[in-house]
């Protein structure tokens, strides 16, 4: 009882208490949660790794009776420290959506009509088997994702490639991290993200480029709000972010002006000798060359391209030379560009040329986007074969089919297209089946007018997921229900490789299943081969991938089991046989990189051209990104969250600065048309000094925005450059 | 699941069985130990004061400006640890922008109840269904004492009490008053991952006078002067003079409130067809569409009660809420007037001694109405404009009563000279070159209601016209009709183009 309700009344017809008081009323819950409402008392708590972003805070999932009732922030978890962003308080209502798919659909006429399971598993195999027979086995390829956990993951890849024999496969991750994987294989000779979030609070300065943690990574941002260094904070990004509002200083850079900055950083920091020469001798190769061609990149004219001062590129790289600890931290802005990967390795190349790597509140980081991206890259079966391995390699093969019990004839020796060349092959008419996975890229892919023509193409689409109601399962023949995050068990790695456990604590609606058994089951149905036989849970699939991963630099044989990573408070990947996990690790503390000399690599390459410049007829740079922290992706979770909804925009908005505004005559909230050569989106005009004149922004979370992009990829990761094309804006 | 024993014919009925199945790794993973006292305090062991506010003192949210970069997880926090319903948010995060060129700005702002020193829902409420705390100073709200009046939600500022349809109550942030009275934070604070948000102890007096940085509140936010709001907004960077909330353009229209406005229009023709009625020497016709108004009025209003049942408690307010007043006076009047009525008709012409008063309250409760409205300090419903639309209605119908008796035709041209003012007193606005809120709400989104009101109006203003003309009492009927069908509309217009405060919302809010 609370010392307010036993104070004296004036008056007794008050009603200080009753039904609707009770309601709200909190008393002391158990499990060390503090005071929770009556009705929402857990008699259990089970921890579970967030199925949202790449951060992977863990969540305290309160259980009734076994039953998910609430959450709450997991309050000793090394990622997220008690806390975690609204996506994640909100994890469990999308799962009670009314959307949710819960009977097999298949396409009859204009509809989508429920059928039952079997019937779904026969037309499953004899429609992609009768395409298969007329067009050849690659006939038949899938697109998956970075959200469903590891041992899924695993499973879709070695069924699809080793039972169905389909060549060709590629995950959402191509969108959102697949130069960060080429970045780093080239330069490190393995895709390894170096960092532990640790860094972030050791750190000196932290430089973030063309990435905006504050609301697409909060959880990030705590750990950056906990560095007791007084660190220098440098956003380089073309927009006022609130990343950028919240830093030391920001360099509003011309758009794609990124790659010129970072050589030119490194021309300065060479002319004054600001090198860790002994690092670059004992650690890397080609810094010579690099050197040689940062030459062409003096002061005067890198301010000209990016738009800023000689004295704050002087001052930047000042602090880059100051011997502190210098990490550099990117995401999408770098990720999704036509020459990605040139930028990343830009910013690789600062970090090691300046010793900054290995060492505590260093290093050259990918924070990425999806909450097993890090899984996808690892045990996804598409680029890579599992494990990290290679199709190309014998030894490889052969290293897979003893460990899965598979026929090594079964395994490709070749590599998968990337999702964009896939796409190519259905326009071409030569992949004639499609398989999604937990992904829509009918609202997600780069230039959505192209992606939506392709329909036609397909003689069979079939897509896996937990609403029927996407944009992509809208277009399906037929539609797969799938158990969500909260309806199954399996691992998801974080962007510090760090392996965590998700928890089934909800039961899924109607007749969706988890993706383990709906690759169960049309394995089953597919032949009698029993390739997942051997697998009845996931933590049986788990083991095999510790196998797997045996003495490659993502071993984790290490990692007893789902038990251990609980108790360990998640396990950072390496972890072999021997060894006892630390609670928080970087790689390369000892200078040896995973090439076959032990060295790092400088990779560069002059810059490209732009691919659409900006002209006459569309005179506005269209910058993309996240729009808030309530909004995820293609909102086909979040939006399902009332919650979520509120703390969003209702709509597409388009920001556009003050200036451009007055001269087209447009107001603030008006509605606006915008085009680009591809197509064009109705949006409300938002006029904010936080862009700059000539350039416009667009949240990515509504369907509208891809409708503008221009499919255009990176060369050495194929990953779409969403982050600009030219547009105009023009009143309603 | 029920132990059914089943003879399991396919693979697919086993994984759709196993499917359903939550106990095993439940069982094996839940953490059942008891793990002592909240894990979460030693994150917010520095962001709730240690003491008790003295005497003169109330505890208030400080929000650190430079350390909220919009994340809104104190929003989902507080929704989930309070067990709110599924759209209902006691918190809120909008954004300021502002600032040049060369530094441009923008900053997020958490918000919530503000617990002012002089809470404007408190004194609104008719029930006493707010108290704020002695010692606290918390402003709560006592759930199972309100009737549902949403009285509380046009006198706050600031937007905070929130309606359920589905308790007929409203509810708002307590502050977590019990989480505090045990030394735990509150929810909000307790999830901020940059700790923006602490609970402080403010001076009760004058809180703006005491904290510099509260002096001006927030810029952007509505005036703090009216009920004095304890949150303190704290930034060390500079906040450009031109910060706007970055839904400042957005035109929201407001809630209909369909009873309030049938209510409203009602009771002030009512009174207006009775005080005819009395000065005309009591016709049965007159007084009966009077009555039969009055009765319909009142009974609307209570429709929109959410918990109706509890109306009666509706005095208890008398000494504050003008809201209470009114229902007391109309509670009153209603009933003296059918009772009167009856007696007169059926059994003995009564003096006007008894009628003159029973008039007199009936103009106290159109007078209670209008002051209801003033009281909120919303600029649209500020009392000369109110007056213009409440007393409007009751002196047109008393004119239009005396034009339904035969005459010379005088009434009804005043009735219609009446509604003429009337009508210019509400139009003249949307020509004047300022575009207010409510002038680009009836010019845009409520163009329709407004065009529908000047319809109505013109058409009962020149059936007016002809009834002075050819001296016919049906015809002044006829216009009476019209004449309720349009201040219906203009009532719809009085809420749904009200200038309603806020705080700052996002970009659509």
């Amino acid at each position: 009882m609370s010392p307010l309700n036993t104070k004296d009344r004036p008056y007794s017809i008050r009603r200080w208490q009753g039904p609707l008081t009770d309601e709200l009323v909190r008393r002391p819950a158990q499990f060390g949660l503090g005071q929770l409402p009556s009705r929402l008392q857990p008699d259990a708590t089970v921890k579970s790794v967030c199925g949202f972003c790449a951060t992977g805070c863990s969540l305290n999932v309160h259980l009734h009776q076994g039953e998910a009732i609430n959450l709450s922030a997991s309050p000793q978890y090394p990622v997220n420290l008690g806390m975690a962003c609204p996506k994640g308080w909100e994890a469990l209502t999308p799962l009670s959506a009314p959307d949710r798919a819960t009977m097999p659909l298949l396409r009859q006429g204009a509809d989508l009509k429920p059928i039952e399971w079997p019937e779904a598993l026969r037309t499953f195999c004899d429609r992609f088997k009768r395409i298969q027979e007329q067009h050849g086995k690659a006939s038949v390829a899938f697109l998956s994702t970075g959200q469903i956990p590891c041992e899924e993951m695993a499973m879709l890849g070695a069924f699809a490639k080793f039972q169905m024999g389909v060549l060709h496969g590629d995950g959402n991750t191509r969108q959102c991290m697949a130069t960060a994987v080429a970045a780093y294989k080239q330069s490190f000779g393995f895709d390894a993200p170096p960092y532990s979030y640790a860094d972030f609070e050791q750190s000196d300065v932290l430089v973030f480029v063309g990435a905006n943690p504050c609301i697409a990574h909060p959880i990030m941002w705590q750990r950056v709000m906990r560095n007791p260094r007084q660190p220098e904070i440098v956003v380089v990004d073309p927009r006022k972010t609130e990343t950028a509002m919240a830093a030391t200083r920001h360099l509003a850079i011309r758009p794609k002006s990124d790659l010129v900055l970072f050589y030119g950083l490194a021309h300065l920091l060479i002319e004054w000798g600001a090198v860790d020469r002994a690092f670059v001798e004992a650690h890397t190769q080609g810094f010579d060359a690099f050197a040689a061609f940062v030459r062409q990149y003096p002061l005067a004219a890198v301010a000209e391209c990016t738009g800023l001062t000689e004295a704050q590129l002087l001052s930047l790289a000042e602090l880059l030379a100051s011997g502190k600890r210098v990490s550099f931290w990117w995401t999408m802005g770098v990720n999704q560009s036509y020459e990605g990967t040139r930028v990343a390795q830009s910013l690789i190349n600062l970090a090691l040329m300046t010793g900054n790597m290995g060492k505590p509140g260093t290093g050259a980081n990918s924070i990425t986007g999806q909450c097993n991206a890090m899984g996808s890259r690892l045990f996804s079966n598409t680029t890579n074969l599992l494990g990290g391995h290679d199709f190309k390699d014998a030894d490889h093969r052969f290293k897979i089919a003893e460990t899965l019990g598979v026929e090594l004839d079964r395994i490709p020796t070749e590599n998968s297209l990337a999702y964009d060349q896939i796409l190519e092959e259905v326009e071409a008419g030569r992949i004639k089946g499609l398989w999604v996975i937990a992904t829509n890229p009918g609202h997600s892919w780069i230039e959505q007018g192209r992606f939506r023509r392709l329909r036609e193409q397909l003689d069979f689409l079939v897509v896996q997921d937990m609403y029927h109601s996407t944009e992509t399962a809208q277009m399906a023949d037929l539609v797969l229900p799938a158990a969500g995050w909260g309806e199954k068990e399996g691992t998801f790695i974080n962007s510090e490789r760090r392996i965590g456990v998700i928890r089934k604590t909800r039961r899924a609606p109607g007749q969706a299943l988890s993706d383990f058994y709906i690759f169960k089951a049309l394995s089953d149905t597919w032949d009698d081969r029993g390739l997942f036989d051997q697998w009845t849970c996931p933590e049986d699939v788990f083991q095999s991938l510790k196998a797997l991963s045996r003495g490659q630099p993502c071993d984790i044989t290490g990692i007893r089991d789902y038990a251990h990573l609980e108790a360990a408070g998640g396990i950072q990947w390496p972890c072999p046989e021997g060894t006892e996990p630390e609670t928080e690790r970087r790689l390369f503390a000892d200078g040896a990189f995973f090439h076959a000399d032990g060295r790092a690599r400088f990779c560069f390459d002059p810059p490209a051209a732009i691919p659409e410049e900006t002209d006459a007829a569309f005179p506005f740079w269209l910058l993309t990104g996240r729009g808030s922290s309530a909004q995820w992706h293609t909102q086909t979770r979040s939006a399902k969250s009332d919650v979520l909804r509120k703390l969003g925009p209702r709509e597409l908005c388009l920001e556009i600065c003050p200036e451009d505004a007055a001269r087209l005559g447009i107001q603030p909230q008006e509605r606006v048309c915008v085009r680009s050569r591809r197509g064009e989106t109705l949006a409300t005009a938002i006029v904010v000094p936080t862009v700059q004149p000539g350039q416009v922004f667009l949240p990515m979370h509504f369907a509208g925005t891809n409708f503008l992009t221009q499919q255009v990829v990176d060369p050495h990761s194929r990953q779409p450059s969403y982050k600009g094309c030219a547009v105009t804006i023009e009143k309603r | 699941m029920p132990n059914s024993v089943t003879v399991e014919r396919s693979p697919i009925e086993q994984y759709l069985r196993k499917q359903q199945e939550l106990e095993t790794p439940v069982a094996r993973f839940a953490q059942r130990h008891d793990a002592g006292g909240p894990a979460m305090e030693p994150y917010y062991r520095d962001l709730i004061p240690l003491t008790q506010p003295q005497p003169g003192e109330q505890y208030a949210f400080e929000v650190d400006l430079d350390a909220c970069t919009g994340c809104k997880a104190c929003v989902s926090a507080c929704h989930s640890l309070n067990g709110l319903e599924d759209e209902e948010t006691w918190r809120d995060v909008g954004l300021v922008v502002g600032g040049d060129r060369a530094a441009p700005y923008q900053q997020t702002v958490t918000t919530a109840c503000h617990h002012c020193e002089d809470p404007g829902c408190m004194h609104g409420c008719p029930v006493l269904a707010y108290e704020k705390d002695d010692v606290t100073g918390i402003v709560r709200h006592l759930d199972d004492q309100c009737i549902g009046c949403q009285y509380c939600v046009l006198k706050c500022p600031y937007d905070v009490p929130k309606f359920s349809e589905r308790l007929g109550i409203v509810r708002k942030c307590d502050m977590c008053h019990g989480r505090l009275a045990e030394g735990e934070a509150p929810a909000c604070v307790q999830a901020c991952p940059t700790q923006a948000i602490r609970i402080s102890i403010v001076s009760k007096t004058a809180p703006q006078a005491d904290a510099p940085a509260n002096r001006d509140f927030l810029t952007a936010a509505p005036d703090p002067d009216y009920t004095r709001p304890t949150t303190r907004y704290v930034s060390e960077r500079p906040i450009p003079d031109n910060v706007r909330a970055a839904d400042a353009a957005a035109l929201r229209p407001q809630h209909a409130h369909t009873p309030l406005v049938v209510m409203l229009t009602l009771t002030q023709a009512a009174v207006g067809l009775q005080t005819a009625a009395a000065l005309a020497g009591h016709p049965l016709g007159v007084e009966l569409v009077s009555a039969l108004l009055l009765a319909a009025g009142l009974t609307a209003s209570i429709l929109h009660l959410g918990r109706p049942l509890g109306a009666w408690r509706a005095f208890l307010g008398l000494r504050r809420s003008w809201l209470s007043r009114e229902i007391v006076l109309f509670g009153g009047y209603a009933p003296a007037f059918f009772g009167l009525l009856a007696v007169h008709h059926v059994f003995t012409p009564l003096p006007s001694m008894l009628w003159v008063p029973l008039t007199v309250l009936g103009w106290l409760g159109v007078a209670s109405s209008m002051m209801i409205y003033h009281d909120t300090h919303r600029r649209f419903w500020h009392w000369p404009r109110t007056t213009l639309r409440f007393f409007g209605v009751a002196v047109t119908a008393l004119l239009a009563g005396l034009a339904l008796l035969p005459g010379d035709g005088v009434w009804p041209l005043l009735a219609a000279s009446a509604l003429v003012l009337k009508l210019a007193g509400e139009f003249a606005p949307l020509l004047s070159s300022h575009r207010s809120v409510p002038t680009r709400l009836m010019r845009g989104p409520l163009s329709g209601w407004a065009c529908a009101r000047a319809l109505w109006g013109g058409a009962a203003v020149f059936t007016w016209l002809f009834a002075a003309v050819l001296a016919s009492p049906a015809l002044a009927a006829a216009g009476v009709g019209l004449f309720l069908a349009g201040e219906l509309c203009e009532r719809v217009l009085f809420f749904k183009a009200v200038d309603a405060p806020k705080m700052p919302g996002g970009f659509t809010a």
